[in-house]
């Protein structure tokens, strides 16, 4: 599970909107043209076949087809569209609003909506039906509210509305850059107004929407058959063809147990499957194809608990990052399918990540020892921890496998014999998901580590990880506690910097103090990893956040 | 069973006895076996070859060799003295199970058959209800509530085959009222506790013995089932469920990680299985 | 005056032993259970530790910490959690005897439906390992009892080695060899024959052996009886005896001994579907217990009750209508 609270990172600049109306044009004539060949000649030269049914092995299930919870987001991806889209470089590129305008004091934005795009309903997708779809993430009312774009935008959000038939107008009450961000990612995908009125209920088995497939049927614990939408003219600038989709449908099946989803790819009887597991990593890389996105965001790290001891003493912070070779127990752990990423503030897929602060305390037993010894903990008690002044160094580690796979939880075994010779009683406190969203071994005194990540496109999450305490309310997305008034300064300057050399620049500042400060430890990094059959051509993933995968331009190859 | 007979205390004794000296093979192997793993439980060293927690990235993932006899786990555990160290544990939750299954239905089935009436229709009721639930969802009923932990498996698997015993405890103590015999023992002025652990606890102990030996294998099962599921114990810890939980993962490449476990659940249910059924062959050849 | 007293007393035994009111006197004492599971779940339902409205707000979005007041007042107010608990029971019954057995916290739908739905493919499965558990368990005694060669040693061994065998584990190692590897079995079965093949095996293996013991005791017992004698007397087939005469004798306590092999076998369908990730109740009730989701469990408690009552309703009038012999009690 991800959380979907992710701070988008690009900001848009006048120049693309040029660019992606010429863009749009192009397609749409090339569009036109496909019509009249029985195939389109794909990137390889080949001829696309057209027809069969994907079937795609997931992990998780969701309990409703949309929302904002990230596992419904894969399977919006493919019956939605977005507003706007992300593509690989963090540019935004033109979906559904073909061109837009941003006021001089940022607080306006106007889009055009590309015509003629019908929800599968038959209802219009204009103006209007995006205008309701965004005021219903921000309302109160509990069967529209989007818990990922309330968070982001309820403080700067002031109002949508249709000022034209195919014009939306987006009004804020302060400028937001990362806005198109927000909208780029497929939980904001526009669903159909008219469908939405019939209840949550309803919407969350037959959702409607204008994407290139339509929702079927779901048979619970087994899986969601879509069809083929055969009027579909609305992708986005990044998808790699316009027009319908050139297979049948998909059959979204869950699989959650990984012998199973992997043994059906061996078996032929599934055609793409979501995450591979880590012994079968090299395996699959010699017979499968192998997409993967490394999430950007946080990464999967260490937060240790700063606010009282041990880890409010820097020193034992550093002491602890040293003691452990956490690059050997994740690369042995998850036997090369995740890399290890030592820097823990940033994910290495975003813009401003630094290489040089992956490469951030490397194992050093001595060093560790040494600071340790600096720290006050010169005592060792019989079983070889350190003890200072009658307490002993115990470091709980709280997780839960609704954040880790089991792989990661390999990893920390490794890291709790490591961490043993300088001196460190390092207890595992695995909580079941249910406790853990209760916030059992989340409290105050129930830590000294825990193993969280928060998705985002990149150095935004910043301003979510490090926000001071205001008003007495702890900032629930800062599990370290870690404060530091001039790290939220340099925070701050940079969100409001336009320049993007000055703002990376500002952000890589803050970067550098996290990982000095050492408040967060690195460990590894979130992906979406998928094994394709190799007749299975042209699948992608998005690149909104989260990386879902696109079925939209795939197609099988003659061979099958 | 003899309407006369008298069960003394010393008898179960001289039973003993001469059970060991006259068994057949197969008991004879299964005795073994319990030895071997109750060895390992209590002292695991003594027939460990590495220590079960350490860490050695080196050999990880290695199938059996003359090294490591049944091979290590992903990162490079010796399986084998992981088996050995999980027996304590899984016994102890077998253990732990059953002792509260019988606690629990000694004090509702002899309660039942005393007090007669009202009281017996309720507790049956009860029996009836706890028997109606399967198993495993009486067990994920405690864990949805409490939390998985070892302390919620041993309550649920305890729970949950309580009444079963509880039956037949009560249809124990009911046969015996029905002999009369007590009666006369009241008859003669003997205080109630004493008539209870001098005829009435040995006569119903000894059926009993034999449920408890196949039940402790049944919990070893149960409580694994339920770490299968991922609602066990903490990791490191080498528990027989847990094994067989994690070695899932890696059954397609490294077999070993989960045959080996399971095979130890089933050998060792097995053998308490062997001799249970032996203990009641011997009771009902007596009776 | 005595007279009148026996009479009273034959009237008394014939009326406890009129069919009607044996059949009345279980149905109430079923219904007496029922309400027990009932009160039993929805004490697990207020029993759970943590704040209920919390744990749904969470779980739904999949973020950790406190959730605003605001939005915990909406959930308080929409599941009746804010009522004095005697009010909910009163609501839980009154609902329950309209076929309501409340809705997910998880999924925005009514138990019933997501339990009526999901227990499809776990009967399925349950019904076709219990058949093929008494195949397995007749024939092998057919072929052994009485017998005392090498291969009634082998089997019989087989039997207790099955009856012990975690099916879980079996289940995983029938998957790999026989679907992954040997690919003579698909490895995603969902509806199909050939996809329940593997499941119903890893689940009727182990009964088998339990029922191969059972059967083979009664079998060797009635082998022993006078008429089978006279039956080979006669002139009949070892087999021929078996198989019309001792059979029929053999499967009685087969009958009462399925009614409590079916839930056996619920416990054991839960765990396969989980190693198999087949549709059906298994996968509900794991991750119901994972996210909390008590709903689901509390009414997958009170669905088995009922049906285990009504089984044995079924079962005695079985057991009743095979054996004249027995008088109702």
């Amino acid at each position: 599970m991800l959380l979907p609270t992710a701070r988008p990172t690009r900001r848009f600049t006048g120049q693309s909107s040029h660019l992606a109306r010429k863009m749009a044009v192009t397609l749409a004539v090339l569009s036109g043209l496909s019509q009249w060949a029985p195939s389109v000649r794909a990137q390889e030269g080949v001829a696309v076949k057209r027809g069969g049914v994907i079937r795609y092995g997931h992990f998780q299930e969701p309990a409703c087809l949309f929302g904002g919870w990230v596992q419904q987001w894969y399977l919006q991806r493919q019956y939605s569209d977005n507003l706007v889209a992300r593509s690989d470089d963090g540019k935004i590129a033109p979906w559904l609003a073909e061109s837009w305008t941003i006021s001089d004091d940022k607080k306006v934005y106007t889009f055009e909506i590309k015509p003629n795009v019908k929800f599968t309903d038959g209802t219009a997708l204009d103006a209007q039906a995006i205008a309701d779809n965004i005021n219903g993430w921000l309302s109160n009312d509990p069967d529209l509210r989007n818990p990922t774009a309330a968070p982001y935008l309820s403080d700067s959000f002031e109002s949508a509305k249709a000022i034209a038939p195919q014009r939306l107008q987006v009004t804020l009450k302060t400028p937001f850059q990362p806005l198109l961000n927000v909208f780029a990612q497929s939980s904001q995908g526009i669903l159909s107004p008219s469908a939405l009125k019939r209840g949550l209920a309803v919407n969350c088995e037959n959702p409607v929407g204008s994407g290139p497939f339509i929702v079927d049927k779901w048979r619970h614990g087994r899986e969601v058959t879509f069809r083929r939408n055969p009027d579909y003219n609305s992708a986005p600038a990044t998808a790699k063809h316009q027009g319908p989709a050139y297979v049948d449908g998909i059959s979204w099946k869950f699989l959650p147990d990984q012998t199973v989803r992997y043994g059906s790819l061996i078996t032929g009887e599934t055609d793409a499957i979501y995450d591979i597991p880590a012994i079968a990593w090299k395996d699959a890389n010699s017979r499968f194809g192998i997409l993967r996105h490394i999430t950007g965001g946080t990464p999967l790290r260490l937060a240790l608990y700063a606010a009282r001891p041990p880890f409010d003493d820097v020193l034992v912070r550093k002491a602890f990052a040293y003691s452990t070779d956490r690059k050997a127990a994740v690369d042995t752990s998850f036997l090369g399918s995740l890399p290890f990423e030592g820097n823990g503030a940033l994910s290495q897929s975003s813009p401003e990540y630094l290489h040089e602060l992956g490469r951030a305390y490397t194992y050093d037993i001595r060093q560790a020892n040494q600071l340790l010894d600096r720290a006050g903990w010169t005592e060792r008690n019989r079983n070889g921890i350190r003890v200072k002044n009658g307490n002993s160094l115990t470091v709980r580690i709280s997780y839960s496998n609704a954040f880790l796979k089991p792989d990661g939880e390999q990893a920390l075994q490794v890291i709790q014999q490591q961490a043993r010779v300088a001196g460190f009683d390092v207890r595992l406190q695995p909580t079941n998901p249910a406790d853990f969203f209760a916030g059992r071994n989340l409290g105050p005194d129930d830590y000294e580590i825990v193993l969280l990540y928060w998705v985002a496109p990149g150095a935004e999450i910043f301003r979510i990880s490090w926000k001071p305490d205001q008003n007495g309310e702890p900032n629930r997305f800062n599990p370290s506690r870690f404060q530091d008034s001039a790290l939220w300064g340099v925070i701050q300057r940079a969100e409001q910097n336009f320049s993007s050399a000055e703002r990376a620049g500002l952000y890589q500042q803050a970067e550098r103090k996290i990982v000095d400060e050492a408040p967060v430890i690195g460990f590894t990094v979130l992906d979406v990893t998928l094994a394709t059959s190799p007749n299975l051509k042209d699948v992608w993933l998005d690149h909104g956040s989260v990386g879902e995968p696109v079925f939209y331009d795939a197609h099988f190859d003659e061979r099958k | 069973m003899s309407r006369f007979a008298e069960v003394t205390v010393s008898q179960p004794l001289r039973e003993v006895l001469e059970f060991i000296c006259n068994v057949p093979f197969r008991v004879a192997a299964s005795l073994a076996i319990i030895g071997f793993f109750v060895l390992a439980a209590i002292a695991p060293k003594v027939l460990q070859t590495h220590d079960p927690l350490a860490i050695d990235l080196s050999s990880s993932l290695q199938s059996p060799s003359t090294v490591h006899w049944l091979g290590t786990d992903q990162l490079g555990r010796d399986l084998y003295s992981r088996v050995l160290e999980g027996a304590g544990q899984s016994l102890a939750i077998g253990l732990g199970a059953t002792a509260l299954s019988i606690s629990v239905a000694l004090i509702l089935g002899v309660a039942a058959a005393l007090f007669a009436g009202v009281v017996d229709s309720i507790l049956t009721r009860i029996f009836d209800v706890l028997f109606a639930i399967p198993t495993l969802l009486l067990a994920l009923v405690f864990v949805t509530v409490f939390g998985p932990s070892v302390l919620t498996e041993v309550i649920a698997v305890g729970i949950a085959t309580a009444p079963g015993y509880a039956r037949m405890i009560r249809g124990q103590m009911l046969s015996i009222k029905g002999t009369g015999y007590v009666e006369a023992a009241k008859a003669l002025g003997h205080p109630f506790p004493r008539i209870a652990w001098r005829h009435i606890l040995p006569n119903t102990m000894n059926p009993l013995t034999a449920m408890m030996t196949i039940g402790v294998g049944q919990a070893i099962i149960w409580a694994s089932g339920l770490a299968f599921l991922g609602l066990g114990v903490a990791p490191p810890a080498p528990e027989w469920g847990a094994l067989l939980n994690a070695g899932r993962n890696y059954v397609i490449y490294s077999w070993w990680l989960e045959v080996i476990p399971g095979l130890a659940v089933t050998i060792f249910a097995l053998s308490l299985t062997i001799v249970g059924g032996h203990l009641q062959d011997r009771l009902e050849g007596k009776a | 005056m005595t007279l009148i007293l026996m009479k009273g007393n034959e009237a008394v035994k014939l009326v406890a032993q009129n069919p009607l009111v044996w059949f009345a006197r279980r149905i109430l004492s079923g219904v007496v259970v029922v309400w027990a599971a009932a009160t039993f779940a929805f004490l697990t339902q207020c029993l759970l530790p943590g704040d209920r409205a919390q744990i749904i707000i969470n779980v739904r979005s999949g973020n950790v910490g406190p959730a605003p007041p605001a939005e915990l007042a909406a959930v308080n107010a929409q599941y009746g959690f804010d009522q004095p608990l005697v009010v909910q029971y009163a609501n839980y019954i009154w609902r329950i005897l309209h076929g309501d057995l409340g809705e997910s916290y998880q999924q925005h739908r009514p138990v019933v439906g997501i339990i009526a739905e999901q227990i499809g493919p776990t009967i399925v499965l349950a019904i076709a390992a219990l058949l093929t558990a008494w195949a397995i368990a007749v024939l092998a005694t057919l072929l052994i009892a009485g017998r005392d060669n090498i291969w009634s040693k082998l089997l019989s061994g087989a039997q207790i080695f099955l009856a012990t065998v975690p099916p879980y584990w079996l289940a995983t190692i029938l998957l790999v060899v026989f679907a992954v590897n040997l690919r003579i079995f698909p490895v995603v079965g969902e509806s199909t024959a050939m996809g329940l093949v593997l499941p119903t095996l890893a689940l009727a293996l182990e009964l088998s052996g339990f029922f191969g013991q059972v059967v083979l005791n009664e079998f060797t017992r009635v082998l022993e009886q006078p008429f089978v004698t006279s039956a080979r007397a006669r002139g009949m087939s070892d087999f021929g005896v078996r198989l019309h005469h001792v059979l029929r004798h053999a499967a009685l306590p087969g009958i009462t001994l399925s009614g409590w092999a079916l839930g056996k076998l619920l416990s054991g369908a839960i765990l396969i579907e989980i190693v198999f990730a087949r549709q059906g109740l298994g996968g509900v009730l794991v991750a119901a217990t994972s996210s909390r989701d008590v709903p689901i469990v509390s009414g997958a408690v009170l669905i088995s009750a009922g049906l285990f009552v009504l089984l044995s309703v079924i079962v005695d009038l079985a057991y009743r209508m095979l054996d004249p012999r027995m008088k109702l009690t």
